[in-house]
């Protein structure tokens, strides 16, 4: 059997309505009884109604999707990944997730290659001349600090301060490289580079994606209703910002050029809210208040 | 190979409450893209282990956030030491 998602002529990020309307349309042309003189339509008929049932489906079509079952909608022997070749020493293969890395169990030693060094004896077998080895810092960044670019100090073991200069739209688990700033060379060697992994803080209410900035903004009933202009943050301060009249909670609008270091935008997803506390004049007016128009805000799903 | 809340749900034979808990005790932190929440081939591994460990080992439930924990600096430890691998 074919791919049903081919049979029914959809893509795979397909809704179910398209689906739905996908398999009508090839329904109502194969149906053997619309088709009497053509043999062949049943059989096409039969591929496009077990496509449909497949994919119609929800828990279905999840499975397949997931390569779990196959077109027949039979079971398909599932590999058995180990978690071990997704860490450690493989934390970059593919399908690996940095999200787990964790630098904790030595961060307070400093560098690896001390405590190699420490480990093995190395120090006692080092050359008379031996440039310096690297060493890794992490670095947690406020995300403004990270979106716009910052100064910061970096304390190292010894005693020694460095400005780490952040590069305005640094993303999260990127690496800065100061070169020399590492462990000294032996004899005449050079130092070695430190490496500094940054980490970007949570901010309160603006989020990223790529080089756009999300912030969810709360707006008054009357501000929603009425529109108008209104302050609203960015990352580099805060702009008026005119809110059409009747916008509707989660609608969204964009502020070009204002996201991440000038790139990108600033996509600003309104919120409507009722007042904190309850309000007697608006609660006495809403209960007197008769609307233009009947409508029923939860009509959609009527069954 | 990203795979979607439901398909994750379908290939690691859990249902979506239980994917809920291990996502609030951070046993599972898939990566973050697009507002939704994409899995990796790691993550599926990891799901197996954490069963495996309820199942099969009879590890209690902070008994897992305990392993997955020292599993994660082990890790990260052993990734170190490779890195200075020359």
């Amino acid at each position: 059997m074919r791919n049903p998602y081919e049979i029914l002529g959809v893509s795979k990020s397909a809704s179910a309505e398209d689906i739905r309307s996908a398999y009508r349309k090839l329904a109502k042309k194969l149906h053997p009884d619309l088709n009497p003189g053509d043999k062949k339509s049943e059989d096409k008929f039969k591929e496009v109604s077990a496509a449909n049932e497949l994919l119609s489906d929800n828990e279905k079509r999840a499975k397949f999707d997931a390569g779990v079952i196959d077109e027949a909608g039979n079971e398909k022997p599932q590999e058995r990944p180990f978690y071990r070749d997704y860490a450690g020493a493989n934390a970059g293969a593919q399908g690996a997730n940095p999200n787990y890395e964790s630098a904790s169990a030595f961060s307070d030693l400093g560098g690896m290659d001390d405590i190699l060094a420490e480990m093995l004896g190395r120090q006692a077998n080092a050359r008379r001349n031996a440039p310096g080895q690297d060493v890794q810092y992490r670095l947690s960044v406020p995300f403004l600090d990270a979106v716009n670019g910052a100064t910061q100090r970096l304390n190292l073991p010894d005693g020694s301060i460095i400005d780490v200069k952040i590069p305005a739209g640094i993303a999260e688990g990127q690496s800065i490289r100061l070169k020399g700033k590492g462990s000294p060379g032996r004899g005449t060697g050079t130092s070695g580079d430190a490496r500094v992994e940054i980490s970007i803080l949570p901010h309160p209410f603006f989020t990223r994606l790529g080089d756009d900035l999300l912030v969810e903004l709360p707006v008054s009933i009357k501000e929603a209703a009425l529109g108008g202009p209104i302050k609203a943050p960015t990352a580099t301060g805060t702009v008026l910002l005119n809110i059409p009249a009747n916008s509707n909670s989660g609608s969204q609008l964009r502020l070009k050029g204002k996201g991440v270091a000038g790139r990108g935008d600033l996509l600003v997803k309104l919120r409507v809210l009722l007042p904190k506390r309850p309000d007697q004049k608006l609660n006495d007016f809403l209960g007197s208040w008769s609307p233009d128009a009947t409508e029923d805000p939860r009509g959609e799903m009527a069954s | 190979m990203m795979l979607k809340r439901t398909e994750f749900i379908a290939r690691v034979k859990i249902d979506e409450d239980t994917l809920d808990i291990w996502l609030s005790e951070q046993w599972l932190i898939p990566i973050h893209e697009a507002e939704q929440d994409a899995f990796t081939e790691a993550d599926i591994a990891r799901a197996l282990l954490i069963q495996e460990l309820e199942h099969n080992f009879g590890v209690n439930q902070p008994g897992i956030s305990i392993a997955l924990h020292l599993l994660d600096q082990l890790h990260g430890a052993r990734a170190g030491l490779h890195k200075t691998k020359r």
